[in-house]
């Protein structure tokens, strides 16, 4: 079975991770270096510290869904960069690029999304 | 060097604000503050933050980890006794640090936790009031001559006494427990540690902190760095919970089957 649409090739750890993480208390290094990109529907989002949480339900080719979760920059940091509770609706088509957990959970720490196609600004984090 | 006193006008808005408010007159009310007039001392009021996001760098801060962060910087001269606990702290989990437990972080932890940073300076007659977006912190800073407070049980975020040295708020905090770590890398300190920061604003857009650590019982000579905040008229602080880490955790838990 094909888990994901579009999987993508290996960075380095180092440019994944910026120089200071943040909040160390749940770092990324149970996340995998290389970057995986999923594309679904949202059903869930949640605009919170430390880690905004985007839930969405992605189909394979066989029309199985599977149910994904990303995490990701704090509330503060996002709301900052211009993001607000109502920035992700569900129903939303999202396509979403970030670390996969190591263990093959349908869990990513989100790196870049798309939201209809557009873009959203992240900030870094 | 210039010395910004652009935000006059406000401190004396803010000023009579807190004039009317019984709960911040506290002290005052009661005699035991001497007002000092904030419009003759240097305006560093306003909300500040130490990281902007969105890779913004901060005009004037040197690139790089500050020295909260920095693993690469030399290490300062320890005592076998600082040694030793550096060393655990250095071995175990990062949860060990009290700060993940949510305890306060004391000074200078608490300036290395959160993400955006982010710090609102009060000026009000005889106080400066820093307000954290880390947990609701609030540091009072007392500048109406008082002395510190031998009789109070030692505290995690310390005794805080300021005075104006020309354009520069020198604040010196004693009588902390020995319970926090001093930054992110695990340098500890004990009950015999004496900060001392200086706040000064270089121009309009910028304030550094010059921290100086004494603590005989951990170190053998002073040592510290400076920290960089940019001003941000535009932003509020809001709110960064420390249990939110937990629940994070917990989601993790969960999720990551």
């Amino acid at each position: 079975m094909k888990r994901f649409l579009a999987a993508a090739s290996a960075v380095i750890v180092g440019l994944l991770i910026s120089p200071v993480a943040i909040v160390a208390h749940h770092s990324t290094a149970d996340y995998e270096t290389k970057l995986t990109t999923v594309s679904g529907t949202v059903t869930d989002y949640k605009l919170v510290n430390p880690h905004t949480q985007i839930f969405f339900d992605v189909k394979d080719d066989n029309g199985k869904v599977e149910k994904w979760v990303a995490e990701t920059n704090s509330a503060v940091a996002l709301y900052r960069t211009g993001w607000s509770k109502t920035t992700l609706k569900l129903g939303d088509k999202i396509t979403a690029t970030g670390n996969r957990a190591m263990n093959g959970a349908t869990l990513m720490h989100l790196r870049t999304i798309l939201l209809n196609g557009q873009e959203l600004p992240m900030g870094r984090q | 060097m210039r010395t910004y006193v652009g935000g006059a006008i406000l401190t004396t808005v803010l000023v009579t604000l807190f004039a009317a408010s019984p709960s911040l007159l506290g002290n005052a009310q009661r005699g035991t503050t001497r007002a000092s007039s904030p419009a003759q001392t240097p305006d560093i009021s306003g909300v500040w933050a130490r990281n902007l996001g969105a890779g913004a760098q901060i005009p004037g801060r040197p690139p790089g980890a500050d020295f909260l962060s920095d693993s690469r910087k030399p290490e300062p001269a320890m005592t076998s006794w600082a040694e030793a606990q550096y060393k655990a702290n250095k071995a175990a989990s990062g949860y060990a640090d009290p700060v993940f437990n949510c305890f306060p972080p004391g000074v200078p932890r608490i300036y290395a936790v959160d993400f955006n940073g982010v710090m609102e300076l009060v000026q009000i007659p005889g106080r400066v009031l820093q307000i954290f977006e880390f947990d609701h912190h609030v540091r009072q800073i007392y500048t109406d001559g008082r002395k510190h407070d031998e009789a109070q049980a030692a505290t995690w975020m310390g005794d805080s006494i300021g005075r104006w040295e020309g354009d520069t708020l020198v604040v010196e905090t004693t009588n902390f427990n020995d319970q926090t770590r001093l930054d992110r890398l695990g340098h500890p300190h004990s009950d015999a540690l004496t900060l001392v920061e200086r706040f000064h604003r270089p121009n309009k857009d910028l304030l550094t902190i010059d921290i100086t650590i004494t603590d005989p019982k951990a170190y053998s000579k002073p040592w510290g760095g400076q920290l960089f905040y940019a001003f941000r008229p535009d932003w509020k602080v809001t709110e960064f919970m420390c249990k939110d880490n937990q629940t994070f955790d917990d989601f993790r838990e969960k999720t990551a089957k």
